[in-house]
C-alpha cells in the first residue's frame, strides 16, 4: 500500500507538489487560528468550492486542451444576471435551466468559431469577454437585480450531512462526471491529444472540432452553473462581478498540475487546487485581512507556481540534453573504437 | 488547410469571384461591408459627430488607451501575446505618482520614481516570460501581485494632492490648441513607428515574432526581448497613469478598474485596440500606427454611441462585438497563411 501510494507520487510530482501545498497552506491556518479546524469552517470551504471548483475544473479542461478561456467571468456574471432575473417571474428551475443552457449554447458557439478558424482561443475569448459584459449588462439593464423571495438562498445553503449543502452536493456530482468522462471516454483522450500534441493528434486524425467542441461546452457550462449558485445564494447579481473568478480559477487550475502546454493534468488536480485556494481565501478572511489584498496573496502564489513550473521545465530540458550530449559522446566513443578494431586487422 | 491549394497551376480559369469566396475573403467584405454602412449611418445621423470640437473629443479620449496599446502592440508583435496586467501596473504606478507628489517632491522626481516602479514591473514579468512561462498566465499572477501591492500601499484610499502643482501641464495644459495629452499621443506614435520601421531594435521584434527559431538561430533570443518589450509596455502604462492622475490631481488604486472612460475594463479595452486594428496576436505582423488608429476609430465609435444616447450597456456590447469581429475578419482573410497559425 505505502509502496504504491509512493510509486504513485513520484510518478506525479506536480500532483505531489500540489498536495503538499493544500496542507501547508491547511496547516498554517490550522495552527494560527483555533477555529479553522472547525465542522462549520468546513461547511463554508465547501460553500467556495461549489463555484470556484466549477471555474477551476473548467480552466483545467481548457489548459488540458491548449486553451485558455478568459471569457468566463463574463459568462458566470451573465448566467447569474439571468437566473436572478427570471427567478421571480418564472421560478427557479426554469430560470435555472434556461441561465445554464445559455451559457452552455455560449461556450459551444466559441468552441465552434475557434477551430473552424483555427484561432487561439485567448484571442476569441478575449472578445467575448467584453461582448457577454454587454449582454450582462443589457439584461440586468445596468442596475444590480435583486430576488425578492428569499427561501431560495435558504434551501440552497442548508447544510446536509454536517459539511455539505445542496450546491457543492451538485458540483461534486459534476466533479465525477467529468473525472469519468476525462478518464474512461475517448472523447476525454481526445481532449488530453489535441492539448499535449496537437499536431500529431490532428494529423493521426481527429476533426478539431468535436473536442474543442466539447472542452468549450463543459467550461460554459460550468461557469454558468458556478454563476447560477453565487446568483442564487447571495440573491443578487452585478453585471460587472464575478471578474476575480479568472484569477482565482487559474491560480487553483495551475496548483493542480496541469501545464500551460497542454496535456497535463486532471480533475483530482483541479479539486486540489480549488481546495488549496479555498484554505487561503477562508484562512485569510479568519485573521482579518482586507479583501483587497486576498488579490496579492493569490497573485504570489500563481507566480510561485508559475516559478516552478518553468523551474522544473528548464531543470528537465537541460537533464535532457546532458543525456543526450553523454548518449552521443558514448556513440562515438563506440564508433571510434569500432573503426580503430576494424583498421586493425590489415 | 481546409481551403486546399490550388494545384491546377497557372490555368487560372477559376474567375475573381470564386476565387474570393474560395479564399473566404468574400465573407469578410461582406461583414465589413455591413459594418461600414452601420457605421456611416450612425455618423451621419448623430448630431455634432462631424464638428471639429468632436474631432478633438475623440483623439484626446483616445490618447490614454491609444497610448497602452502603442506599449502593448511591441509585446504583441514580438509573438508574446498580450500582458493582462496593463491597468494593474497603471494602478500601482498611479499610486506611486501621487504619493510622490503629496510628498511635494515635484514633478520630475515623482516621474522618475514612478518609472523606476514600472521598470521593475516590466523586467520581473519580462523575464519571467523570456525563461518560457506562458505571457497570459504569468501577467495574470502579476496583475494580482501589482494591483495588491498598490492597494496595500495606499491602504485602499485615495491619494490627493493640492492644485497647483508641477504636473498640472500635462494633465489639463494645451499646445497649439490641443490638449497636451493628445499631443504625447501623437509623439508617441510616430516615435514609437520610427523606431519599429528604422531602428534594428524594430527589426529584431518582428523577427522573433515572426519566426521565434530563426530568432534563436541567429542569436536573437527571447528572453532579452520579452524584457525589453515588456518593459516598454509598463513604461506607456505609467506615462498614462501619471498623465491621468495629473488630470485628477489624486490617485486610488480602483481609477482603471472597471467603466474607465468609455466602457468596460482598461486592460481589455487596450486588448481590444491592439486587436481591433489587426495586428496578429501570434506576432509578426502589425505595427503600432494600427494600434493608434485602432483606439481612434473605438474612441470614435464610442462617442458615436454616446451622442445617439446610448447606455453603458449597449457600448460595452459593441465594443465587444467589434473586436470578436474584427477577429474572424481578420482570421478569414488570412485563412492559409501562416500568420495566425
Amino acid at each position: 500500500m505505502f509502496e504504491k501510494t509512493k510509486k504513485w507520487l513520484t510518478g506525479n510530482p506536480d500532483l505531489a507538489f500540489a498536495m503538499l501545498l493544500a496542507c501547508c497552506v491547511y496547516g498554517y491556518f490550522a495552527i494560527t487560528n483555533e477555529y479553522f479546524m472547525t465542522g462549520r469552517t468546513t461547511f463554508a470551504i465547501m460553500e467556495r468550492f461549489a463555484v470556484l471548483g466549477l471555474v477551476g475544473l473548467a480552466l483545467t479542461l481548457c489548459i488540458i486542451a491548449g486553451e485558455i478561456d478568459l471569457s468566463i467571468g463574463s459568462n458566470a456574471a451573465l448566467a447569474a444576471v439571468i437566473v436572478v432575473r427570471f427567478t421571480d417571474s418564472l421560478g427557479a428551475p426554469t430560470a435555472l435551466l434556461i441561465a445554464v443552457l445559455i451559457s452552455t449554447s455560449i461556450g459551444i458557439i466559441q468552441g465552434y468559431f475557434i477551430a473552424y478558424l483555427r484561432i487561439r482561443a485567448i484571442v476569441l475569448t478575449v472578445g467575448t469577454l467584453m461582448l457577454l459584459r454587454g449582454v450582462a449588462l443589457f439584461v440586468a439593464e445596468e442596475k444590480t437585480v435583486m430576488l425578492t423571495d428569499f427561501r431560495i438562498p435558504d434551501f440552497i445553503t442548508t447544510k446536509y450531512f454536517y459539511y455539505f449543502s445542496p450546491a457543492s452536493i451538485l458540483v461534486i456530482l459534476v466533479f465525477m462526471l467529468v473525472g469519468f468522462f476525462m478518464s474512461y471516454t475517448r472523447y476525454g483522450r481526445e481532449i488530453y491529444a489535441i492539448g499535449g500534441a496537437r499536431k500529431e493528434a490532428l494529423a493521426s486524425g481527429i476533426d478539431l472540432k468535436r473536442p474543442m467542441i466539447i472542452v468549450f461546452a463543459i467550461s460554459g457550462f460550468c461557469a454558468g452553473l458556478g454563476g447560477v449558485i453565487i446568483g442564487l445564494r447571495s440573491g443578487t447579481a452585478q453585471a460587472l462581478g464575478l471578474q476575480y473568478l479568472l484569477l482565482a480559477g487559474t491560480v487553483a487550475a495551475f496548483i493542480g498540475g496541469v501545464s500551460i502546454l497542454g496535456g497535463r493534468g486532471g480533475v483530482i488536480g483541479a479539486i486540489i487546487g480549488t481546495l488549496t485556494v479555498n484554505f487561503l481565501n477562508t484562512g485569510l478572511v479568519f485573521n482579518v485581512t482586507p479583501a483587497f489584498l486576498v488579490q496579492l496573496y493569490l497573485g504570489i502564489l500563481l507566480v510561485i507556481v508559475i516559478m516552478f513550473q518553468t523551474g522544473s521545465r528548464i531543470f528537465d530540458q537541460s537533464q535532457k540534453r546532458r543525456q543526450l550530449l553523454s548518449d552521443v559522446d558514448l556513440r562515438r566513443l563506440d564508433l571510434l573504437s569500432r573503426k580503430h578494431k576494424y583498421q586493425k586487422p590489415p | 488547410m481546409s481551403t486546399g491549394s490550388s494545384i491546377s497551376g497557372g490555368s487560372a480559369k477559376l474567375n475573381f469571384l470564386d476565387k474570393i469566396i474560395r479564399d473566404y475573403s468574400g465573407l469578410a467584405i461582406i461583414m465589413v461591408a455591413i459594418f461600414l454602412f452601420v457605421f456611416l449611418y450612425g455618423m451621419i445621423t448623430a448630431p455634432n459627430f462631424l464638428t471639429i470640437f468632436n474631432l478633438k473629443t475623440i483623439v484626446r479620449d483616445a490618447a490614454l488607451v491609444g497610448i497602452m496599446a502603442i506599449g502593448l502592440t511591441f509585446v504583441t508583435l514580438s509573438g508574446n501575446f498580450f500582458l493582462l496586467s496593463m491597468k494593474e501596473t497603471a494602478a500601482l504606478c498611479i499610486i506611486a505618482f501621487a504619493t510622490g507628489m503629496s510628498y511635494g517632491w515635484g514633478f520630475e522626481l515623482s516621474f522618475l520614481f514612478t518609472m523606476c516602479f514600472a521598470l521593475v514591473a516590466g523586467i520581473f514579468q519580462g523575464a519571467l516570460i523570456g525563461l518560457g512561462g506562458n505571457p497570459i498566465v504569468v501577467t495574470l499572477g502579476a496583475a494580482g501581485v501589482l494591483y495588491g501591492l498598490g492597494a496595500y500601499w495606499s491602504d485602499n484610499l485615495v491619494v490627493s494632492y493640492r492644485r497647483p502643482h508641477g504636473a498640472e501641464w500635462l494633465g489639463t495644459g494645451s499646445f497649439l490648441g490641443l490638449p497636451n495629452i493628445t499631443v504625447a499621443f501623437i509623439l508617441i506614435a510616430i516615435s514609437a513607428e520610427l523606431v519599429l520601421r528604422k531602428t534594428n531594435f524594430g527589426r529584431q521584434v518582428y523577427l522573433i515574432g515572426a519566426n521565434r527559431a530563426a530568432g534563436k538561430a541567429t542569436g536573437h533570443e527571447n528572453f532579452s526581448m520579452a524584457i525589453k518589450v515588456c518593459t516598454i509596455a509598463s513604461v506607456c502604462s505609467a506615462f498614462v497613469a501619471i498623465a491621468f492622475s495629473a488630470q485628477v490631481s489624486s490617485a486610488q488604486v480602483n481609477y482603471f478598474s472597471s467603466e474607465f472612460g468609455s466602457s468596460g475594463d482598461m486592460t481589455i479595452m487596450v486588448i481590444a485596440t491592439v486587436m481591433v486594428g489587426g495586428n496578429s496576436i501570434m506576432g509578426g505582423y502589425g505595427s503600432t500606427m494600427r494600434s493608434s488608429l485602432g483606439a481612434i476609430f473605438i474612441s470614435s465609435i464610442d462617442n458615436m454611441m454616446v451622442l445617439h444616447g446610448f447606455n453603458s450597456g449597449p457600448r460595452v456590447f459593441a465594443v465587444g462585438l467589434m473586436i470578436v469581429f474584427s477577429i474572424i475578419v481578420f482570421a478569414l482573410v488570412r485563412r492559409g497563411s501562416r500568420t495566425e497559425e
